[in-house]
């Protein structure tokens, strides 16, 4: 007997279903357990299961006076471990569906058990929300059933309504069948833990963008009632001290990836002018010391500059102790030339493990171009010049458009360990911009429109740059 | 520095070249004059980028009143270890260590666990909508919702002042993902996989039997890579733990005192929560020497685990030269 295609569809719904339980597990913004505005906004159903001192950790007053009673609070952690384990069951079962008529039945009958324990727990939390309402303390305890709680129990039912009709239409299998799933599917089941975790980590932050539209505060929630839709963005371009500060933004950012652009050779003229010297010894040291800034933090590059460039530092040191300045001066305090600084130590940094991939390059050219070379009668400067440089043009447009496609994207961290209010002016470049709005000053809505204008123009741009080297070359760098 | 067999090789062969060649290679004044100049200019750079740390290093040993007096420049003077000592008697600090590494390994470990199953999941041809899974995982690396929903997404999944933040995002790699798939294609004969297959094993075991022990080169390239930036990392600290000072790590720490005053007292208290231990007060302990030498403990285990990244470089300049 076939399994009808209605079947399948059915299936399908089981699965998405399915796999939006399993999500809502781990977010606390629907966590369906939270009856009191005393439990943390941070927990999770699953952490609400999970973990009994993290549910009552802001519940030690209540508890004492019995505003709230322990055995409540004991009722509600049962409960969720019930829905936990429910719908871990009924993932269980949305991963056995793809197998055979065996399989489907066992995954039928997990989910079956599953949703009955998931409806039992949220009987228990509605259970304990009214044990928690008749508290002598309500302003206290603020008791709430929250408004995820109706939509997860229809849920819940009705996992359990299909677990009940695909056991029936699946129908019992023929005597002596195994259990069996394709190889397809279960590579896949295997794969399905990293792809949720993709999708957590890097997808469901796309969603944050929504607060660019509303009017919000830290604890608020997002209704129609703070929808301010366009209102960040044109503010961007209507309030004067606004528009002056991203001017200035944009201009370190732009003024400092353009010093960056314009230096991009310099690896390459490391690189060339490195390979020129012909004590290998030499090479082997310059490559290995050069090479080790990169990969120190920024943090550590600025305790670096601390203690080479501070008031009580090398340079001053040394000009006390040879009697050429009276006392020492602090160069981080200065707001001059900072892009320029910035610059330097972008390179001091970089320079040497930049030209890593130029020196592979280099000896990836076929001598024999340097012996012909020779013959004919070129100089050592016509020789980088003529065949060298040429030999590593393909991997320097590359890394230009590349960079040309990061315009935007400075980077947070060096701006934010050097940035001190003598330079202040001159060293915010868009992502410490952001943050310093955003983390810092709390306006969150304002700086999510921001990063987003960034986002969509530096999408833009990769685009832009991926076209140009399709154009010029024939090859894309995406 | 550990020199290949290949490598040794070469220089022989060039050594003997330059022996043979010495009458046909004349050098020109141009050429001794360039010579120099581009040795003095490579010499000049490695100093400066050299330097530094090692500045660091003899001011952290050097005897603790001359440093204060600006008198180490050049050489230790007056050499003793006692600061190390005094330092991890710090207690906060001492934790940001612990934090530190356990973020290092831990993190680290799942990552490559992680990158080296899901590149070897990715290879597989007769797997259940895989291309599309690959792109979905890859496409990732091209955009970004941005620092703010980033951090409202992680406070949503109550990432927030919690451990598990430095270990859980990380796990997913696509960089890594692509660089393991590249090399599984490329370096470990199908055939290998096909006769596991006719033996019996499922794909898992193939994954622990054949693909694991073979593609050791590539697992330990990315382990490096990933575990300095572990090391580093320093964002996550500042804006996720903002009220759990007991999980900040030893960048986030150093960025602190850094910042703190030049006051001893006040430094102490601006890093520290729990105060300090009396020793570390009655020792001659100052700001500029307790600022040396958290420095140095937090570059000490990146200058140790060079040496053998070295070796890496070139995989790891692959990173920016593989498409997926």
């Amino acid at each position: 007997m076939e399994i009808s295609k209605k079947t399948e569809k059915l299936y399908y719904v089981y699965r998405i279903l399915a796999l939006l339980l399993l999500m809502l597990l781990f977010l606390p913004a629907v966590n369906p357990a939270r009856i009191s505005s005393l439990i943390s906004k941070s927990t999770s159903l699953l952490t609400t299961g999970l973990s009994y001192s993290r549910l009552v950790e802001n519940m030690g007053r209540p508890l004492k006076k019995l505003w709230v009673l322990p055995s409540t609070m004991q009722l509600l952690r049962f409960s969720a471990v019930g829905i936990d384990a429910g719908i871990l069951l009924m993932a269980a079962g949305a991963c056995l569906s793809p197998g055979n008529r065996k399989c489907k039945r066992l995954g039928s009958v997990l989910s079956l058990f599953g949703g009955i324990a998931a409806v039992a727990g949220m009987a228990g939390v509605y259970a304990s929300y009214v044990q928690i309402s008749a508290t002598e303390k309500p302003d206290k305890i603020n008791p709430v059933l929250p408004g995820s709680f109706v939509p997860i129990l229809v849920m819940i039912a009705l996992m359990l309504l299909l677990s009940v009709l695909l056991w029936v239409f699946v129908g019992k299998g023929e005597s002596g069948e195994h259990f069996f799933m394709e190889e397809k599917y279960r590579l896949f089941l295997l794969l399905l833990p990293f792809l949720l975790l993709t999708l957590v980590f890097s997808y469901l932050p796309l969603w944050g963008l929504r607060y660019a539209f509303f009017d919000y505060k830290a604890g608020d929630t997002l209704s129609m009632d703070n929808f301010v839709g366009f209102k960040w963005f044109t503010m961007l371009f209507r309030n004067a001290q606004t528009r002056k500060d991203i001017l200035r933004v944009l201009k370190n950012t732009l003024a400092m990836s353009g010093l960056g652009l314009l230096t991009a050779w310099c690896p390459m003229a490391f690189a060339i002018f490195l390979s020129e010297i012909k004590n290998q010894k030499f090479r082997r040291i310059v490559q290995t010391f050069t090479t080790i800034p990169n990969f120190i933090s920024w943090v550590l590059v600025f305790a670096i500059a601390f203690c080479i460039f501070s008031t009580d530092g090398f340079i001053s040191s040394l000009m006390i102790n040879i009697g050429a300045w009276s006392q020492g001066k602090n160069f981080l305090m200065d707001g001059s030339h900072t892009w320029l600084k910035m610059l330097l130590w972008g390179m001091w940094k970089g320079l040497g493990w930049s030209a890593i991939i130029y020196i592979a390059g280099i000896s990836g050219i076929d001598q024999t171009l340097y012996e012909a070379a020779t013959v004919d009668g070129a100089g050592r400067f016509q020789r980088m010049w003529h065949i060298t440089v040429p030999g590593l043009m393909p991997t320097f447009y590359v890394l230009f458009l590349m960079a040309v496609a990061g315009a935007l994207n400075n980077g947070l961290d060096q701006y934010l360990v050097f940035e001190n209010t003598a330079n202040t002016t001159s060293i915010q470049v868009l992502d410490l911009y952001v943050y310093k709005m955003g983390i810092v000053n709390g306006s969150i809505p304002f700086s999510t429109a921001v990063g987003m204008l960034k986002s969509v123009v530096s999408v833009i741009l990769l685009f832009c740059a991926n076209g140009v080297s399709k154009r010029l070359r024939g090859e894309t760098i995406i | 520095m550990a020199k290949t067999k290949q490598e040794k090789l070469e220089a022989k062969l060039e050594k003997q070249y330059y022996r043979t060649h010495k009458s046909q290679i004349k050098k020109t004044r141009a050429d001794i004059i360039f010579d120099v100049v581009n040795h003095t200019l490579f010499a000049c750079f490695t100093l400066i980028c050299i330097f530094p740390f090692y500045y660091l290093f003899i001011n952290t040993i050097s005897d603790n009143s001359l440093v204060q007096r600006g008198l180490v420049s050049f050489w230790p003077r007056g050499i003793n270890f006692d600061n190390y000592v005094r330092i991890l008697q710090v207690n906060d600090l001492f934790r940001s260590i612990g934090i530190t590494f356990a973020r290092t390994i831990l993190g680290t470990a799942m990552m490559v666990g992680a990158s080296a199953l899901v590149g070897y999941l990715v290879t597989r041809q007769e797997m259940w909508g895989r291309s599309v899974w690959y792109r979905f995982i890859v496409v990732t690396m091209y955009f970004n919702a941005g620092i703010i929903p980033w951090f409202l997404n992680m406070s949503m999944l109550g990432l927030t002042n919690n451990f598990l933040a430095y270990i859980i995002p990380g796990i997913v790699a696509p960089y890594n993902i692509i660089l393991v798939k590249t090399y599984i294609e490329s370096s470990i004969p199908m055939e290998l996989q096909e006769t596991a297959k006719l033996d019996g094993a499922t794909s898992l075991q193939i994954f622990f039997k054949v693909i694991w022990p073979l593609s050791k080169p590539i697992l330990a390239t990315i382990a490096i890579f990933g575990a300095v930036g572990q090391w580093n990392s320093f964002q996550d600290s500042l804006i996720l733990m903002q009220s759990s000072p007991e999980l900040y790590t030893l960048q986030h720490r150093l960025y602190i005192y850094l910042n703190a005053s030049n006051n001893l007292s006040a430094l102490m208290s601006a890093g520290s929560t729990s105060g300090i231990s009396q020793s570390v007060l009655e020792s001659a302990l100052n700001a500029k020497v307790i600022k040396y030498t958290i420095s140095m403990v937090t570059i000490i285990p990146i200058l140790c685990v060079y040496p053998f990244m070295q070796r890496y470089f070139e995989k790891g300049i692959m990173l920016g030269a593989v498409k997926g």
